[in-house]
């Protein structure tokens, strides 16, 4: 980046040299240690000057009339011409030669009015707020504001104390001093103007009159950055005291953005006195998500306490499944492994740590096998995401004019929201966002261009993007920067690598490798599937497996009947079948002859390779259920018993193996992935900050490293042949099936999460109003979908944006199984 | 297409030409359904937001910061008494006060009937001509009971002849 202008200010008679045109609040923070207090500027958002809280005295030097000169007194010292009255500062930028005045008699008692007036109807129930002890208001009262009040407190305005804004986030009207951050938060930030105020004076109130209310996959962060306690969420009202809480950094454990978080975590009455999550929050990495996490991540961490985890190893005698210690367990599993003279296969979910892939890919190795699969089969290309990835240094938050963001066959609001977020609030910046998909996405409405294609045939749209797109091969030929997001919406796994292939040439062949701010992106499933491919692990190998079964079959955290009915077919052909699940699924129910518990990502330690290839840590938090373990130190223990040396004792030992073995680990151990440097905004940690910013918490835990591409090592890097596969076709009666996903799902563990409940949809299927109208099908009605062998009945809606002769089919809605890649199939009214 | 777009299409239209986009045009139409419903009722919002392509929330916003939106039902006819110092010196107080006892109202209520909303306002910036009042946003002006009773009799008939018709 270019070097920035510095500009000289003055704050209480220092000198500071600041940033141009940076915002007063924050250059005071960041240069000069002076903490401006404020309740409505927050340093993402654009200030408004709504609170009043941060006014300071403001004034230029004098200068001579006539010669123009800087006028000085007696003293030598600069006359400054102050401004009569007080300014906000958080409406200001610095300017050369501005002085600011802030700890006057006349500053601190605008600062106690200010107060004073917020206190004259705010509740005083900071014993029974969830935000006592982490309130900015609290905070600042402590600071600047009157110890005592002059209202009776039957003068204050009584406002309705429970008002749900949505099935998530609690409204207590009475609390909220106004300073619009939340309806801001929506409108700036998310794009969905879903709040607003209403009436004014002292009924005004915060209301949500959309269908349905406040539920947007960010809602909770406005719980964040109110600076009371107005806004809450259902799954903490009343839970916890901040104070009581202990803050452990780890990893949003859904999608590929790999969200930094912290659990708060108590030792609880509910969870037999040891260390349980009580909330999770946003922990800042401003490359990864700033200081925002979804609602998913938020929200869904109730699966790691379930009822329903496996405690305990179980081995399958007479068809039950009997809970055995973990001696004859693993004895068992190694016997098992041992008589199948090689013939394993491996097939590892995207769930798993790099830790656990590298592990598990020691024990198969060990026994002669290379067969390594990575579940599910939706994404890959994972070589070209070695070669051509985002460059080293890659922040979606910095890009802006000029740069475009190729989105093809993601709806990436459902598939990763953070990154739909950040590039959401790149197209505000200017940055052009083209959206190409087979049917109508949310992105389309923050999209600079958009672009449908034939369902399946995104590679052939990308390939020839000249023909399919002019509009768009010239905007991507002269972007200054270009990131190329693929998705694998309504593709078979060969048309997402042709896709994957696509996308790598047009950003080699337009010269957007190797830097930061270019290349490609996917959007993987789960918090590790770039990991799997640097460990070893292909989705192909998953499908030759299916082809060509192999004797003995570890299926490890990968819920694979869930995400394609099909295997049932070739899993019944192996022989033994070892489970390594955390929760009972299709493969323990009927297949496992062995089901060994394994731990959530809140247990234990470990790292997440993200879409971005950085490579993050996770803390252990959470007590363990019962005798489950971490899946690294089970196949560490059973490697043991098959004599392939001792078991490691930590994470960290397995992590220091992974970075002397795979060249793209190098120099990666736990102190290098933990270590942080100061972020701007400067966020968390202290009472300071909770005015500030909110209450996203610092990072303490690490900014994790980035894994190089070939490209960023200035290997040259070629453009590949592009296998354009054969797409499915619809014939007479039949239509095209585009399987798409719901963020939220009833997948097994996010199913666990009750307050996500009455969020997630009832199952239903798009159908264009043409084919529903010859059908005979209205919004509501029940049909049935046939494919593949299988069917689930679902509800029809007909005002969704699918394109005429098919049908989009969201996966993980119904209990049975809907197919995982595009296909053809029946639709029928029920 | 709602029933403000059926209805009113022809206004909606020139309402909407009056503005570089359709979102500055919500006042208006605000209006427009004020009229329709006789009060700015959840339908009329939604009617709104649709014709401007907005969140519902954020026209409900506007029409809560307004006060000449009404966001309870109202009567047929919303009469709005000034009550401020210069009116109360030539007798508007009284006149309210009786008005909300000819019609058996309390202040903001609406008669039984359903056709009269008696309210008191802030300054209808004809203090020379008080008492008055403003009827549907029209003025009637140098007002007495006696006045005022034949003109709610002659906007009763008017209604009464309304619905006879139809």
């Amino acid at each position: 980046m270019a070097e920035q202008k510095l500009v000289t200010i003055t704050i209480d008679g220092k000198a500071y040299q600041v940033p141009a045109g940076e915002n007063l609040v924050d250059a005071a923070r960041n240069h000069a240690d002076n903490q401006i207090p404020v309740f409505c500027y927050h340093p993402k958002m654009a200030p408004v000057g709504m609170c009043r809280m941060c006014l300071v005295e403001m004034g230029t030097p004098e200068r001579d009339p006539n010669t123009r000169e800087i006028v000085h007194d007696e003293d030598g010292n600069v006359k400054v011409r102050w401004m009569p009255k007080l300014q906000t500062a958080c409406t200001q930028t610095v300017s050369d030669g501005m002085y600011i005045r802030t700890t006057t008699d006349q500053v601190a008692d605008a600062r106690n009015n200010v107060l004073e007036f917020l206190l004259t109807s705010h509740p005083l129930d900071c014993p029974v707020c969830d935000k006592g002890g982490e309130c900015a208001l609290q905070d600042l009262t402590m600071a600047h504001g009157p110890g005592k009040t002059r209202m009776v407190f039957s003068e204050k305005m009584h406002l309705d104390k429970i008002v749900p804004l949505g099935d998530l986030i609690v409204l207590d009207e009475e609390r909220c001093i106004q300073c619009a951050r939340c309806i801001r938060f929506q409108d700036e930030i998310v794009g969905d103007d879903v709040l607003a105020f209403h009436e004014r004076g002292r009924t005004l109130r915060i209301i949500t009159k959309s269908d349905p209310g406040f539920d947007t996959y960010f809602s909770g962060n406005t719980t964040d950055i109110c600076p009371v306690g107005a806004l809450t969420t259902v799954d903490f009202r009343f839970g916890a005291r901040p104070w009581e809480m202990t803050s452990v950094p780890s990893i949003d454990p859904w999608d590929a953005a790999g969200s930094n978080i912290s659990l708060d975590m108590r030792l609880d009455r509910d969870f037999g006195g040891r260390a349980m999550i009580k909330r999770v929050m946003p922990r800042q990495n401003e490359w990864v998500n700033e200081i925002w996490i979804s609602d998913k991540v938020r929200f869904g961490h109730h699966f790691t306490r379930a009822e329903e985890r496996i405690c305990a190893p179980l081995l399958r005698n007479n068809g039950n499944l009997n809970e055995v210690s973990w001696t004859e367990a693993l004895d068992t599993v190694a016997g098992v492994l041992k008589a199948a003279n090689g013939d394993i296969g491996l097939i590892v979910g995207s769930g798993a740590s790099n830790e656990d892939l590298w592990a598990l890919r020691q024990v198969v190795n060990g026994l002669g096998s290379e067969r390594l699969g990575a579940w599910p089969v939706t994404h890959t290309g994972g070589e070209l995401i070695a070669q051509v990835g985002v460059g080293k240094g890659t922040n979606l938050g910095k890009l802006g004019k000029g740069d475009v963001v190729l989105i093809v066959a993601s709806d990436i609001e459902e598939e990763v929201p953070i990154w739909r977020l950040r590039i959401k609030q790149a197209h505000d910046r200017g940055a052009a966002v083209i959206v190409a998909n087979a049917r109508k996405t949310r992105m389309d409405d923050f999209a600079s261009h958009t672009f449908r294609y034939e369902a399946g045939k995104a590679a052939h749209w990308l390939a020839d993007l000249k023909k399919s797109a002019p509009e768009a091969a010239e905007a991507v030929k002269s972007a200054a920067n270009l990131i190329i997001l693929t998705g694998a919406e309504g593709l078979t796994l060969e048309g997402h690598a042709a896709l994957m292939q696509a996308a790598a040439n047009l950003l080699i062949e337009t010269g957007h490798v190797g830097k930061p701010n270019n290349g490609l992106l996917s959007t993987f499933p789960g918090a590790n599937g770039v990991g799997q491919y640097y460990l070893g692990y292909t989705p192909e190998q998953s499908v030759a497996m299916a082809a060509k079964p192999p004797k003995v079959l570890l299926v490890a955290q990968a819920d694979m009947l869930a995400d394609d009915p099909s295997v049932a077919a070739w899993l019944d052909k192996v022989e033994t079948i070892i489970s390594f699940s955390m929760l009972p699924d299709g493969i323990t129910a009927k297949f496992a002859k062995v089901v060994l518990p394994i731990q959530s990502f809140a247990e234990r330690d470990g790292t997440f390779t993200n879409g971005e290839r950085r490579v993050q840590r996770f803390y252990t938090a959470q007590g363990p259920m019962g005798w489950s373990l971490p899946l690294w130190q089970i196949a560490n223990r059973l490697g043991e018993k098959l004599g392939q040396g001792k078991a490691k004792l930590s994470a960290a030992a397995v992590m220091k193996e992974i970075a002397a073995s795979v060249p793209a680990f190098e120099g990666m151990d736990y102190r290098a992935l933990s270590k942080v440097e100061k972020q701007y905004p400067d966020v968390g940690g202290a009472s300071d900050s909770y005015y500030y910013s909110g209450t996203a918490c610092k990072n303490t835990g690490g900014l994790g490293v980035v894994i190089p591409t070939a490209a960023d090592k200035g290997e040259t890097v070629k453009a590949g042949e592009v296998k354009l596969p054969a797409v499915p076709k619809a014939g007479k009666g039949e239509f095209v099936i585009i399987p798409s996903t719901r963020l939220y799902n009833r997948e097994a563990q996010f199913k666990l999460s009750t307050v996500v409940h009455p969020r997630v949809m009832v199952p239903f299927a798009e159908i264009n109003s043409a084919d529903a109208a010859k059908l005979g099908i209205t919004s509501g009605d029940v049909v049935q979908i046939s494919a593949n062998g299988g069917s689930v009945r679902v509800r029809a809606n007909v005002n969704g944006g699918a394109p005429e002769g098919s049908v989009v089919l969201p996966r993980h809605l119904t209990d049975e199984p809907v197919p995982m890649a595009i296909t053809v199939g029946q639709v029928s009214k029920v | 297409m709602n029933t403000l777009q059926e209805k009113y299409a022809d206004r909606i239209e020139t309402t909407l030409a009056k503005y570089p986009d359709k979102r500055s045009a919500v006042m208006a139409l605000l209006y427009i359904a004020q009229e329709e419903y006789g009060w700015v009722s959840p339908e009329g919002i939604q009617d709104v937001a649709e014709v401007c392509d907005m969140d519902p929330t954020q026209v409900k916003s506007i029409a809560g910061f307004y006060t000449m939106y009404s966001e309870r039902p109202k009567g047929r006819f919303w009469l709005q008494v000034c009550t401020d110092l210069p009116c109360a010196l030539k007798g508007a107080e009284k006149f309210h006060h009786d008005l909300k006892e000819y019609l058996g109202v309390d202040e903001g209520g609406t008669s039984e009937d359903g056709m009269f909303t008696v309210e008191h306002v802030m300054c209808l910036a004809a203090c020379d001509k008080a008492p008055l009042l403003q009827c549907n946003f029209h003025n009637y002006e140098h007002l007495d009971m006696e006045k005022m009773k034949v003109l709610l009799d002659q906007w009763r008939a008017e209604v009464n002849a309304q619905v006879n018709k139809s």
